[in-house]
């Protein structure tokens, strides 16, 4: 029972840091990022070459390995948003057919993101060490694995400080701003292109989170993000796009609707229980779960 | 631009375009050949009288249609000719992937449908007739039919969510579908877990044995380029058709187009749904038509890779359009298939062709004369009224209610006119026109008085004598006969110089006030 | 030196040329009214100021530095930028965020350098300003009345310590006692070296307590109307 809720957890700590980064972006500039697949996956590349590299100069401490993981992780992802938005937002923003051309944009970014790792890495899995050790922990008398607390402990705070910044910082209320109503916050000085690429660098770090979490358990390949950014994709179309408490919420429920099925059902009947349930979900709430952007960003 | 006038230095005004043209031979008054059964002549002819050469002559209008014979003859030939395995099966593909890509482009462009569930209804069509093919053991002609109909219920299956969710939300929706089909697929032991996705075995249009053959070949080569013929038939008949155009109304670029479309009377919705039902038939056609020259339905119909594949098919070919359809589909499967070697770097290629299509067309690679002639008809528009100011003293709702424009030039003049003279009325000239108000003026003070006095008789100052060579008073004439003028203050003026000094001042200040 | 100084400046949407040559500046310290009906292009003025016209000609200058220019793309890709510089705007229509709290809308206008650190006093000045808004400091604006949002509107542009303030319209839809009200407390803020351009269709409001009155008439700026026109019958027909 309860590794069910660590897994499901688990599941949803990863869910919601890509669904949070992708409903992000939509809300703020309006641009659906289909790259953050892309994204995802580069993360996870650039946490193996540090890895590698500091195996390689004979640092073995497990600390050290797994502060430089997450935090190349995430800085290299975070890189790869900007990356993306120099392709696809900047030049495109303010011009006919934002939405479309945004999308295709960011689509070709991701077939050629792909292919790129591809050629450079090559198409075998790259593993990535243990981050937490290898260490089990005992509640009520069942063994987690260290790994599992930790990415939950992990994506919880952060998700957590996102949240918190977004309510307290200045970024955060002109990022919010933008959300509400473009024009005015143009009044009031905030600019597009930077609430655009700090969107998209926040919402990289984080997938680059979930990417070196995930490639714990799994492994880096050059399309290990196609899954997450689909499921990305569902958890914040049902949580609501731009609600983060919505998405968050979403992701809970998806991580132990996942977690449910694979356990009492058939891990192959997955797909179809996620899509049931956001085809739900959006029946009774065509906005999601958050729906507080009723009317704001179509 | 056009080639057949004299080389000179001189430029010709506006544009001119190189037509085709040759000289009138007959004395019939008009030629008509039309396509048999219907009113359309085979290419647009117009005759007329060239004022250079005089004579009569016919130029042809449209272009377009060699153009498309050109191609199409082109595109029939060029395997056929070669006789090549790997033409044909290049070719083959190209054919297949143009016609999906025109019911797409149906659509996207025509029904305005953000669907990505095209793939999903090809492979709901092709898997559906390979199965029942198996189970039934049924001919090709069948597995056609049972095709369309599956094709069909898919498309009225995914157009019930159209209406609630919009533009972003709908696409996201079916590419879902696409991977709950896929998902389903693999799993499914019926159809696809013995084979790893892919069903072999159902009827072909051409027997095991001959279709190895050269001759075989050919055939089913034929008879997939004839899927292409029928499928440009299709989409022109849509387009042009009654449904098409009032389609066009209701493209969704702004909102108001659609509420338009709906208060003349065009339930655009119902069409739109229609196009979606009967392109996603024809969706299905093409996948068990794609079986039955296959012999079988493979996985890779469901994968996201061949999707987006086909959609840089038409982002780089064009959307809307069948020839963008068309070239886009020969340009990415040309570099899928015929550069083989090249390995990862063709879907680099692509991509990167996706990327530039979409930063500098807006619709494509055969959008872009369309684009270039809208950016330069917007710009010449914006120089224009930033440049001009003509008619810039009335509010742009006032410009169509003066139907004689004259007017509007003349208080343009008079505007400047009056700017000028208000810089003239200077105390100097008023104290001239005090010691003399009638006689002799200075240049400037005639120009003033001239154009005082050329106003209107409404409200226009007048002397108006009370007692003769004592008494003066002024008063402002009303303009309109029958009507006395009004007095405009008690003051008396005792001569009538003063009286008309006074005058002076009041129209010099009215002078100053107006605009 | 002026404050501001617009020379020759026409703008416009599209097509359709709203102001004809306009020339026309501010002094600082000065409380500057403009009047005219609707679609005569006050609007369009403030906006042009701040760089949301469709396009645009002519030089402005403001303390010195151009912020004018010809430009044809995308409204409001240097709005940004110039009002950085020390102009707070308050448009017609108030374009709050609905979905914040008023003290949020409020902080949001905080956006010139140092007015952000010292926001809890501004806000607190504002508050003294506006009473009515010190109980609905935790409420999301989108559910205010129409009075309490212009004055969340006007609040905010006041937050930043702008040299310019821009006022389009305090009165549009408000019942009289408010806009009156709004209106008084608008005219009685001290300016410094600052300065204040008011849009507003109903001249007797404005009568009397700014420094000049200026008249807009089909894109263009008549000539300081004056004051003695305190006795003029209110115009338009929003009032009640």
């Amino acid at each position: 029972m309860i590794e069910l809720v660590v897994s499901a957890l688990v599941l949803a700590s990863m869910y919601g840091l890509v669904a949070i980064g992708i409903s992000l972006t939509w809300s703020s500039i309006g641009m659906l990022n289909l790259a953050q697949g892309f994204v995802f996956t580069a993360g996870g590349y650039g946490a193996f070459m540090v890895v590698e590299a500091l195996h390689k100069a004979g640092v073995h401490d497990t600390t050290t390995i797994a502060l430089a993981a997450i935090l190349s992780g995430m800085a290299v992802s975070a890189l790869a948003g900007l990356f993306v938005g120099v392709l696809a937002f900047l030049p495109l923003h303010d011009r006919a057919n934002f939405a479309v051309r945004g999308l295709i944009a960011t689509l070709a970014i991701s077939l050629l993101g792909t292919q790129v790792f591809m050629l450079t890495f090559g198409a075998r899995n790259k593993p990535l060490p243990q981050l937490f050790g290898l260490g089990r922990l005992d509640i009520f008398g069942v063994t987690i694995p260290f790994s599992q607390l930790g990415t939950i402990v992990v994506a919880a705070v952060l998700l957590g400080a996102v949240a918190v910044w977004m309510r307290r910082s200045r970024r955060g209320l002109q990022m919010r701003s933008m959300m509400m109503n473009p024009l005015g916050a143009n009044m009031v000085g905030v600019s597009v292109r930077t609430t655009g690429m700090t969107a998209l660098a926040i919402s990289g770090a984080l997938s680059g989170l979930a990417s070196v979490m995930l490639a714990q358990t799994y492994f880096v390949s050059p399309s290990s993000g196609m899954q997450p950014l689909i499921v990305g994709l569902i958890v914040s179309l049902a949580g609501g796009l731009g609600s983060i408490p919505g998405t968050i919420a979403a992701a809970i429920i998806f991580g132990f609707a996942e977690a449910l099925t694979s356990r009492f059902l058939a891990q192959s009947m997955v797909p179809f229980v996620q899509f049931g349930l956001v085809i739900l979900i959006l029946l009774i709430r065509p906005r999601g779960l958050g729906g507080v952007l009723e009317d704001v960003r179509e | 631009m056009n080639k057949k006038v004299a080389p000179s230095k001189t430029r010709e005004v506006g544009r001119r375009r190189l037509i085709p043209r040759w000289p009138e031979r007959t004395e019939a008054t008009y030629i008509r050949h039309r396509l048999p059964g219907t009113k359309r002549p085979l290419l647009r002819f117009e005759g007329r009288f060239n004022p250079k050469t005089l004579r009569r002559e016919r130029i042809l209008r449209d272009k377009k249609p060699l153009f498309w014979v050109a191609s199409l003859l082109v595109l029939l030939g060029i395997p056929l000719l070669a006789g090549e395995q790997r033409l044909y099966s290049i070719f083959g593909i190209i054919c297949i992937f143009a016609s999906i890509n025109l019911f797409w482009s149906l659509i996207i462009g025509t029904a305005g449908i953000q669907s990505f569930a095209t793939l999903a209804t090809v492979g709901i069509g092709a898997y559906g007739a390979t199965y029942l093919s198996l189970l039934l053991g049924l001919p090709w002609p069948v597995m056609l039919l049972i095709g369309t109909v599956a094709g069909g219920i898919m498309g009225s299956l995914i157009s019930i969510p159209a209406r609630r969710l919009d533009g972003m939300y709908y696409a996201l929706l079916t590419l879902g579908v696409s991977e709950f089909c896929r998902a389903y697929v693999v799993q499914s032991k019926e159809l696809g877990s013995k084979f790893n996705g892919a069903l072999f075995g159902a009827d072909t249009f051409v027997p095991k044995e001959f279709g190895l053959t050269s001759t075989g070949q050919a055939l089913s080569y034929v008879l997939t380029f004839a899927l292409l013929l029928l499928s440009l038939t299709a989409y022109r008949i849509v387009t042009k058709g009654r449904i098409g155009l009032l389609l066009k109304t209701a493209r969704a670029e702004s909102s108001e187009d659609e509420a338009f479309a709906s208060a003349i009377g065009i339930n655009y919705h119902k069409m739109r749904l229609i196009v979606f039902i009967i392109s996603s038939a024809a969706l299905g056609f093409c996948g068990a038509f794609y079986a039955a020259s296959q012999g079988g339905a493979s996985l890779s119909l469901f994968s996201i890779d061949q999707l987006l594949l086909l959609l840089a098919m038409i982002v780089i070919g064009g959307m809307g359009k069948a020839e963008g359809a068309v070239a886009g589909t020969v340009i990415v499967v040309f570099i899928t298939q015929w550069f083989v070697d090249w390995g990862p770097w063709r879907i680099v290629l692509i991509g990167a062709l996706m990327l530039a299509s979409v930063h500098f067309t807006r619709f494509g690679l055969f959008g872009l004369r369309q684009q270039i002639i809208e950016i330069r008809d917007r710009r010449k528009a914006l120089s224009r009224a930033s440049r001009t100011s003509r008619y810039g003293r009335f509010l742009a709702e006032e410009g169509p209610e003066i139907s004689d424009k004259a007017i509007i030039s003349e208080r343009e003049f008079e505007r400047h006119l009056r700017s000028q003279l208000k810089t003239w009325v200077t105390p100097a000239i008023i104290a001239e026109h005090q010691n003399s108000p009638l006689g002799q003026h200075s240049d400037h003070l005639e120009r003033i008085l001239n154009y005082l006095r050329k106003q209107p008789l409404a409200n226009k100052y007048a002397v108006f004598c009370e007692v003769p060579f004592q008494a003066y008073k002024v008063v402002a004439l009303s303009g309109m006969p029958g009507v006395p003028p009004r007095l405009v203050d008690d003051k008396i003026y005792a001569s009538l110089d003063t009286a008309y000094h006074a005058v002076f001042l009041r129209r010099i200040s009215d002078l100053k006030t107006t605009g | 030196m002026t404050l501001l100084d617009l020379n020759e400046v026409s703008a416009g949407y599209g097509t359709m040329r709203v102001l004809h040559g306009i020339n026309f500046s501010i002094r600082p310290g000065e409380r500057v009214g403009l009047v005219g009906l609707n679609g005569h292009g006050k609007t369009t003025l403030i906006s042009t100021i701040v760089g949301m016209t469709g396009w645009q000609d002519g030089s402005i200058k403001f303390n010195g530095k151009e912020i004018g220019g010809r430009r044809s793309h995308g409204a409001g890709r240097t709005t940004p930028k110039i009002v950085r510089l020390g102009i707070a705007i308050a448009p017609q229509g108030d374009a709050i965020f609905p979905g914040l709290s008023v003290s949020d809308n409020l902080d949001s206008g905080a956006y010139t350098p140092g007015s952000w650190r010292q926001r809890r006093k501004r806000r607190q000045d504002i508050l003294d300003i506006f009473p009515p808004l010190t109980r609905l400091l935790r409420q999301s604006a989108g559910t205010l009345s129409g009075g309490e949002r212009r004055m969340v509107s006007v609040g905010r542009a006041l937050m930043a310590d702008a040299d310019l303030y821009l006022v389009d319209e305090p009165s549009l839809g408000l019942a009289p006692k408010i806009s009156t009200g709004l209106v008084a407390a608008l005219c009685e803020i001290e300016l410094g070296d600052g300065a204040m351009l008011i849009a507003e269709q109903n001249l007797p409001l404005l009568a009397g307590r700014c420094d000049r009155i200026v008249g807009m008439h089909a894109g263009e700026i008549k000539d300081d109307v004056g004051e003695a026109l305190g006795d003029m019958p209110a115009q338009g027909s929003h009032n009640d």
